[in-house]
């Protein structure tokens, strides 16, 4: 029973870029001071078991698969080779119907089992001008020679990353020149009724709370990253969704069979029966509609970003000017006072 | 996960949709090649078909290509058309490229002599 409960995912509000003394370094012998927020290696297993979940069409994550690659229609360039890396690989490859003019598509994905199932339904979607490939990769340690590929796309996945830029940054040394960055990831309004009903229940039943929702990306935070990581002409668009659930426990299965459960390193590794219960039944009463279900918010940021390329624009050389605002004024400014 | 499925692993990279070669060894080379490097090094990586695994000489460490076996029990092990079905699969193979996966090469230990003999094994 307490296994069906299963444990809340998480999201919460802030995201630090530089190291804190309160998140786990690594002690493995390894000493790194790369910040260490998320259990990569619990991720892969999650991501196993979301493969074997994956049941078929997520209306979720479709719609934000669409989003993501209709943005595609948007640009007048082809990438003929594109990666794409972890999060929801099935509905990318489902829902791209040649746009973007692909015709080599690399699968990257931290878990074995997913990028074995979509191998095994390849044939489902074989297509004569797309060519598939599958690898198993991180998105930490991109095993991408640079300027390989001409697009990357990632939905849902680089959340999870504990460098987030360090990511991005090996993602724009694979692209070609001119080459584009396509990414969504969820944002810090994501799951915030989870969040709260978990820190309620959790101070009643046990006194006291453990993170149980992971930080998420603010969109200030994603429009610094573009930038950081090198990326020109950066665009953040936001976009929230509200799912509707018969109940919080069917919000903690559709986490479950997304992937999307916590990972964080200092998680509570143990869920008492009572907390779980506990949190629903504050889900339900704060949260809850007339007829019974409870909704749950999911903020998605969409990332757009290119490499640098002399033929994109770029603003002029300080003092390039060939007129001045005087001159400006002089010529506008009779009209108005 | 359908592991032991035997139909199941037989579609495995087969056909038009997966590498387009079917069932040629230049996709894997191909991809290899051009595109797949070490994860950590960032250097060229070069096929080992006898330990099945892509290995980066400059670091000295070998990444599984992870192909997909049936269980002994649903298979007729001695089928002639049992072999020309794994080489298949090998030539598909699934390259697995994520650091923990990879091992130092034994030889790189031995010949160093003073690394710590305790196992091949080693997370990156």
């Amino acid at each position: 029973m307490a296994r069906a409960l299963g444990r809340p995912l998480g999201k919460c509000r802030f995201y630090s870029l530089t190291p804190s003394s309160s998140f786990c370094t690594e002690g493995d012998g390894f000493q790194s001071s790369r910040v260490k927020i998320f259990d990569r290696d619990l991720k892969r297993k999650q991501r196993d078991r979301a493969a074997w979940l994956m049941k078929g069409k997520d209306e979720f994550v479709d719609s934000v698969a669409e989003n993501l690659l209709d943005r595609l229609h948007d640009c007048r360039k082809t990438f003929p080779t594109s990666l794409c890396l972890g999060g929801s690989l099935e509905a990318v490859r489902r829902l791209l119907h040649g746009r973007g003019g692909i015709e080599k598509l690399i699968m990257m994905d931290m878990s074995f089992d997913m990028i074995k199932a979509l191998k095994d339904t390849d044939d489902k979607y074989s297509n004569e001008n797309l060519e598939t490939f599958y690898v198993v990769g991180d998105e930490e340690f991109l095993p991408m020679k640079a300027n390989s590929v001409d697009l990357i796309v990632s939905c849902l996945g680089l959340h999870w990353t504990n460098d987030l830029l360090g990511a991005m940054i090996q993602s724009r040394l694979a692209l070609k020149p001119d080459g584009l960055f396509l990414a969504s990831i969820l944002g810090g309004e994501t799951l915030k009724e989870l969040r709260i009903a978990c820190t309620i229940a959790q101070m009643e039943r046990e006194g006291g709370i453990s993170p149980r929702l992971s930080p998420l990306a603010q969109v200030r935070d994603a429009g610094n990253l573009l930038t950081r990581a090198g990326f020109t002409l950066p665009g953040v668009d936001v976009d929230g969704y509200t799912v509707k659930y018969d109940s919080a426990l069917e919000l903690i299965e559709h986490l479950r069979s997304m992937g999307e459960t916590n990972a964080l390193l200092q998680r509570n590794h143990i869920l008492k029966r009572d907390t779980a219960l506990a949190t629903a039944a504050v889900y339900q009463s704060m949260f809850g509609h007339e007829d019974g279900t409870v909704p749950a918010t999911f903020q998605v940021m969409y990332m757009t970003g290119w490499k640098e390329h002399p033929s994109q624009q770029k603003a002029k050389r300080r003092g390039s000017a060939t007129a001045s605002f005087q001159d400006i004024q002089r010529q506008f400014g009779n009209n108005s006072s | 996960m359908a592991r032991g499925v035997f139909s199941l692993l037989f579609r495995t990279g087969i056909g038009s949709g997966s590498g387009g070669g079917g069932g040629n060894g230049d996709v894997f080379g191909k991809l290899l090649s051009d595109i797949l490097v070490c994860p950590l090094s960032r250097q060229a990586l070069r096929y080992c078909p006898d330990s099945q695994s892509l290995i980066s000489d400059s670091i000295g460490v070998s990444f599984p290509v992870c192909l997909d076996f049936p269980s002994p029990g649903n298979s007729h092990s001695t089928d002639i058309h049992l072999l020309a079905e794994l080489w298949r699969k090998i030539i598909n193979g699934i390259p697995c490229l994520v650091p923990k996966d990879g091992k130092i090469l034994e030889d790189q230990i031995k010949s160093m002599g003073n690394d710590d003999s305790s196992g091949a094994d080693s997370g990156i």
